[in-house]
């Protein structure tokens, strides 16, 4: 019998784990409000008086797709794991502020500039007992092409 | 203030990466030498070394090196130093225009007169990869490879779908025209001695590469490589004595990253907040903007330009942005061959990295090199047809680092 593996971030501190609805972790300033991702101890904003610490803040799970591509090639290890296609997408959240992800899917007839997507996290690669974890972006529209 | 000019220029012949021999060192002594010796000048004439840095495997992991961060002071000792000023510089792929520009400054504030700008690399092969170190576990660049599995090529071919989609054309439209590029940079890499291509492919011959990231295949990406280059830059009384062709240097500028630039920037997560509020590619913009008002002149003053083509939607990008205009005008411009040498706007004449490959940390180098031979009329079987005054030179690198060089013939 297979022992269910051990669920675990790939890197700490992006996205909330466990949850059953997982959101991306980043930084609000008090100050000016300047929004960034990953989070930050300082403020991002050259106009801003950095008088305060940015507070952690959960990002919205819905973004705007505002590009993306199908990587086709390998990596070279130790990042290998990341196995051709697979399809990376650049998503602009509500908070202004454009995050690179992966995308839940390598068919283009499903991909579509201006889509809306969706955060959840899912498994990148296991190894050992371990199954790592990531985040990514999956549509939530159906594509009329 | 006082002006200054380029007064000779040498560059290696660019090869496959991870050769060892010759040891960087010694290719970096080789070529400065060789543009010491074309202006006749002696290390002792030399005021200042400007090199780059670079990041080299080692062989034992247990120990790091600092030596590739201090190139300068080691090319100073090697060639024979009379206590020269050593600087060392790093910028990603822009490395080499910030230290053509840092000593260029230096000449201009009149601190001193003569400098020998120097780089040289032997990048590693592949995808470059950013990973954290134990003590910089910065999570805004460290980890864009390990958790998306993000590339440099990716990157660029987002911005190229994003360009196709936004003036509602099909993402094949710039993926032929991005090709054309490519064949047109190779006709010249197939004239130019310096290039390590020399093919002359067909648009059908590189739309039949593998695709790495659509729509960007195989064979619009550069290589990485290796290389070296090095430049005598003096204030323009010395180096009107030293030559009777000084490439006037009329203006060189240093961008950095910009807080509001909306396109993703290589190797981080984000863009930063309240990035929709300039136009995208503001941040590559802004050196060759400052560069302009330097210069004292506009864009339609360009003669020539040598553009950082790292992959061919760069070349289409840099055109869009050092002209200014609407971006079908660089599509009409391209198409219709007007960046070849004997077009309306010659663009890479060198062959671009496309034809050399990409030696990181000397880059910009082989571009002002070729722009010296252009003004100079030296580029034989790809010297420009037409009349030139005024040369633009840009680079780029990841993390947001520029540098424009604008170069004017002061004879």
């Amino acid at each position: 019998m297979s022992k269910e593996k051990r669920k675990v971030p790939i890197v700490d501190g992006l996205f909330t784990w466990p949850s059953d609805e997982p959101r991306l972790i980043g930084s609000r300033c008090p100050v000016c409000g300047s929004v960034q991702f990953p989070k930050s101890n300082v403020c991002n904003n050259p106009d801003c008086d950095h008088s305060k610490e940015p507070e952690q803040i959960l990002l919205s799970p819905e973004g705007t797709l505002y590009s993306y591509t199908i990587h086709r090639y390998d990596l070279r290890p130790p990042f290998d794991y990341h196995k051709a296609p697979y399809a990376i997408g650049a998503v602009e959240l509500p908070e202004g502020i454009i995050v690179v992800g992966r995308l839940t899917t390598t068919d283009e007839e499903k991909l579509k500039i201006g889509m809306k997507v969706r955060l959840k996290v899912g498994e990148l690669y296991s190894e050992g007992e371990n199954a790592y974890l990531t985040y990514f972006f999956e549509p939530v529209e159906e594509v009329r092409k | 203030m006082t002006e200054s000019a380029i007064v000779s220029a040498a560059i290696t012949e660019w090869t496959a990466s991870g050769e060892p021999t010759p040891s960087l060192m010694d290719r970096l002594a080789s070529v400065a030498v060789e543009a010491l010796r074309r202006a006749k000048l002696r290390p002792r004439d030399v005021d200042a070394v400007i090199a780059t840095t670079t990041a080299l495997p080692f062989d034992n992991p247990s120990f790091i090196t600092i030596s590739a961060q201090h190139f300068a002071h080691r090319l100073a000792s090697k060639i024979g130093s009379h206590g020269m000023k050593c600087i060392n510089v790093c910028g990603a792929c822009a490395s080499t225009a910030i230290a053509f520009a840092t000593a260029d400054a230096m000449i201009k504030s009149g601190y001193i007169k003569t400098a020998l700008v120097v780089g040289a690399d032997n990048s590693p092969r592949g995808f470059y990869y950013q990973a954290p170190s134990v003590l910089d576990t910065d999570l805004a660049t460290g980890y864009p490879h390990k958790v998306v599995g993000i590339t440099n090529p990716s990157y660029w071919a987002m911005w190229a779908r994003r360009r196709a989609y936004e003036m509602g054309k099909p993402v094949e439209d710039i993926k032929e025209l991005m090709a054309l590029v490519k064949v047109i940079h190779s006709e010249y890499g197939a004239r130019n001695p310096y290039a390590r291509y020399r093919k002359v492919f067909t648009v059908e011959e590189v739309l039949k590469s593998p695709v790495v990231c659509d729509p960007l295949h195989l064979y619009m990406i550069a290589a990485t490589s290796s290389g070296a280059g090095a430049i005598v830059v003096a204030d323009m009384e010395r180096a009107k004595k030293l030559t009777d062709k000084p490439v006037k240097i009329a203006a060189s500028a240093i961008g950095g990253p910009l807080s509001n630039e909306p396109a993703p920037r290589l190797v981080h997560f984000a863009t930063a907040g309240g990035g929709r509020a300039v136009r995208p590619f503001t941040e590559w913009r802004r050196a060759i903007e400052e560069a302009y008002k330097q210069a004292g002149i506009t864009a339609e003053d360009i003669d020539i330009m040598e553009v950082h083509d790292t992959n061919c939607f760069n070349t289409i990008n840099w055109i869009d942005q050092a002209m200014g205009w609407e971006r079908e005008e660089t599509d009409k411009l391209i198409r219709k061959g007007e960046i070849r040498h004997n077009g309306r706007l010659p663009v890479n004449l060198s062959g671009g990295t496309a034809s050399f490959g990409e030696a990181v940390q000397c880059q910009a180098l082989m571009m002002i090199h070729e722009l010296f031979l252009q003004l100079r009329g030296e580029a034989g079987e790809r010297q420009a047809t037409k009349k030139l005054r005024v040369g633009l030179c840009t680079a780029y690198g990841a993390y947001g680092s520029y540098g424009a060089i604008i170069v004017e013939k002061a004879w």
